[in-house]
């Protein structure tokens, strides 16, 4: 699960401890944003609900936790851990969207989500066959061990790098989309696949393009959780639901959207988990209600 | 159906009469998903407020089991019409993710509320008459109940009004055109899909004397739709029969393997992939064909 780094304990508001809740929040909501950013690029360009994309997620914490484990010894294993993991999983996302999502797109939209559902429960499975039901846990890796004094209140130096890597991937991604060929072909293809596909781009190319580098995320994610959580069955789930609140608040298929929506979402379930801990289950849920009632297409989403 | 209490053993008489209460449920959800051609992730939601609706008035209200049971499919059609209203005006994404939130905030309720709903331990105690003790009378009752509801669904599906609905499901834009309302049409289908859910709940909560949180969960709606799937969904007996394919299939494939999630995922890619209508649906294509070339 997602929630280890917020305190549960009600203890005074003050403002050491809102800082605290606030810089959990947002860690919190960096990573999610790394894993509803795959699945809004995906959305956007193939049109595509990816509902096993949190099974990507966990495929990606297993295969970090797998890799630190093997390489166990050798320095800066848990970054081979990071730079393994992710490429693995983009395999398998790429073998997914080649063998399985290629077939059916023409098909309505209910034989998509039943398909993704599918692999929800056959990633869930063989995770379990492979790794079991208990928990694996992952040291913090040098050099980010230890905290810092931030508001008189001690912060893990680990949750200051996700912190980073939001805007860093943010970045990375606005780049990669506006100033290279790729980018261009993938804009093409959102934007109109038919006279794309008339001018020469080949979409099917870049659909798998563009499932691998959601699936690559969604693993990069997955490989930097677990150090700050245990690795274990069911969070597939719990993530891609949590994803899925951040695409819709945000606007489905806007990268600007999904960065701004996990930051609500992380913020909200920090402060809500802090504050009401027995509606915190279905604050994401009501959030996403409230702005749906304002804004119908998200904050940053176009009207169909 | 009547006769099959002489043939079955208890246990399997009981099984049977779970997978009369699922096919009601499937048959409910596919008014929606079939015939209107709207998405829902959150049909267990609906399920949970109709066996929470009986299980709470008869074991903390101490209501008989017939107003109790009354009041299901109204409480499932209110809700219904409330999530309903919200729903049906968004595209068909939003509409799905939607439908989910509001099943997941309705199964937060029922896990919170504690005093109401007993929270995570449930209701176990729901005061159902001796007479359903009996699997052979539950049967019975259920079977009749059943089939009354899936009659009342097979006359509105081909009434003027179901007609209208499968038009919106082929072409909204342009059903729209010759005046229909058809986000008026839509939410009806919602409601009148809801209260039916309410109903299969109802039942399953006399059924079993019991009610639990996971009925609201999303596991349950996802189940709901790949019954359909399995079955059919452009059809009346899809879901009939997706549900008795889905059953059997859980209880032998979870005799022989722990894994049975992998083979059931694998079996439903392969539906998928290779016979896309269910298994109804590619049947009677099967006879309409050899119908063809025989003529």
């Amino acid at each position: 699960m997602l929630r280890s780094p917020i305190t549960h304990d009600r203890c005074h508001v003050t403002l050491e401890a809102f800082a605290g809740q606030a810089l959990a929040g947002i860690s919190l909501g960096m990573v999610w944003f790394l894993i509803a950013a795959g699945l809004s690029i995906i959305f956007g360009t193939l049109k595509v609900l990816n509902l096993a994309h949190g099974s990507l997620y966990m495929l990606g914490s297993f295969c970090c936790y797998q890799v630190t484990v093997s390489l166990a010894g050798v320095p800066g294993n848990f970054w081979l851990a990071v730079l393994i993991a992710p490429l693995v999983v983009a395999l398998v996302g790429g073998i997914i969207e080649v063998f399985l999502l290629r077939p059916i797109y023409k098909a309505e939209m209910i034989y998509q989500y039943i398909l993704t559902f599918a692999l929800v429960l056959i990633i869930a499975e063989v995770c379990k066959m492979i790794w079991g039901t208990g928990y694996h846990s992952v040291k913090v890796p040098w050099p980010f061990q230890g905290s810092v004094g931030i508001f008189g209140l001690s912060f893990p130096i680990y949750n200051l790098f996700l912190i980073a890597m939001g805007p860093l991937v943010f970045i990375g991604l606005r780049t990669l989309i506006n100033k290279t060929d790729l980018g261009r072909n993938i804009r093409a293809v959102t934007e109109n696949r038919e006279m794309a596909n008339a001018l020469g781009t080949n979409v099917p190319r870049v659909y798998t393009g563009v499932f691998m580098l959601g699936a690559w995320l969604a693993g990069l994610a997955g490989s930097l959780w677990p150090p700050v959580s245990v690795v274990m069955l069911g969070s597939d789930m719990a993530v891609v639901i949590d994803c899925f609140i951040i695409v819709v608040i945000g606007g489905l298929g806007s990268l600007a959207g999904a960065f701004v929506g996990a930051l609500i979402l992380g913020l909200t379930t920090a402060f809500g988990l802090y504050l009401i801990p027995k509606l915190a289950v279905a604050f994401g849920f009501i959030l996403m209600i409230i702005i749906l009632i304002i804004r119908p297409y998200g904050l940053m989403g176009e009207p169909e | 159906m009547v006769a099959l209490p002489y043939f079955l053993g208890q246990s399997w008489l009981s099984i049977t009469t779970e997978m009369l209460i699922l096919a009601l449920a499937a048959s409910a959800l596919n008014i929606m998903l079939g015939y209107t051609g709207m998405v829902s992730f959150g049909p267990a939601g609906l399920y949970a407020v109709g066996a929470y609706t009986t299980g709470v008035l008869m074991e903390k209200l101490g209501w008989g089991m017939l107003p109790a049971t009354l009041a299901a499919p109204v409480m499932a059609g209110l809700v219904g019409a409330l999530v309903g209203w919200f729903c049906v005006r968004r595209s068909a994404v939003y509409f799905a993710l939607l439908t989910l939130a509001f099943s997941q905030v309705i199964w937060t309720v029922i896990f919170q509320w504690y005093s109401v709903t007993g929270g995570d331990d449930g209701l176990v105690s729901v005061p159902v008459p001796d007479f359903f003790f009996e699997v052979t009378n539950c049967y019975y009752f259920m079977l009749a109940v059943v089939s009354v509801c899936l009659f009342a669904i097979w006359k509105i599906v081909n009434s003027p009004f179901g007609m209208t609905l499968q038009a919106i499901r082929e072409n909204s834009n342009r059903v729209e055109f010759i005046g229909v309302n058809v986000k008026l049409y839509q939410l009806a289908s919602f409601v009148i899909s809801s209260m039916f859910l309410g109903i299969a709940g109802s039942m399953y909560c006399v059924f079993s004397g019991s009610a639990f949180p996971d009925y609201a969960y999303w596991v349950k709606s996802a189940d709901m739709l790949v019954i359909c799937l399995l079955g059919g969904i452009y059809n009346f007996f899809g879901p009939l029969v997706g549900t008795v394919v889905y059953t059997v299939l859980t209880k032998i494939i979870s005799e022989y393997t722990m894994h049975w999630h992998l083979i059931l995922g694998g079996i439903i890619v392969l539906i998928i992939l290779a016979m896309r209508k269910g298994v109804v649906g590619t049947l009677s294509a099967y006879w309409a064909g050899r119908k063809s070339e025989a003529a």
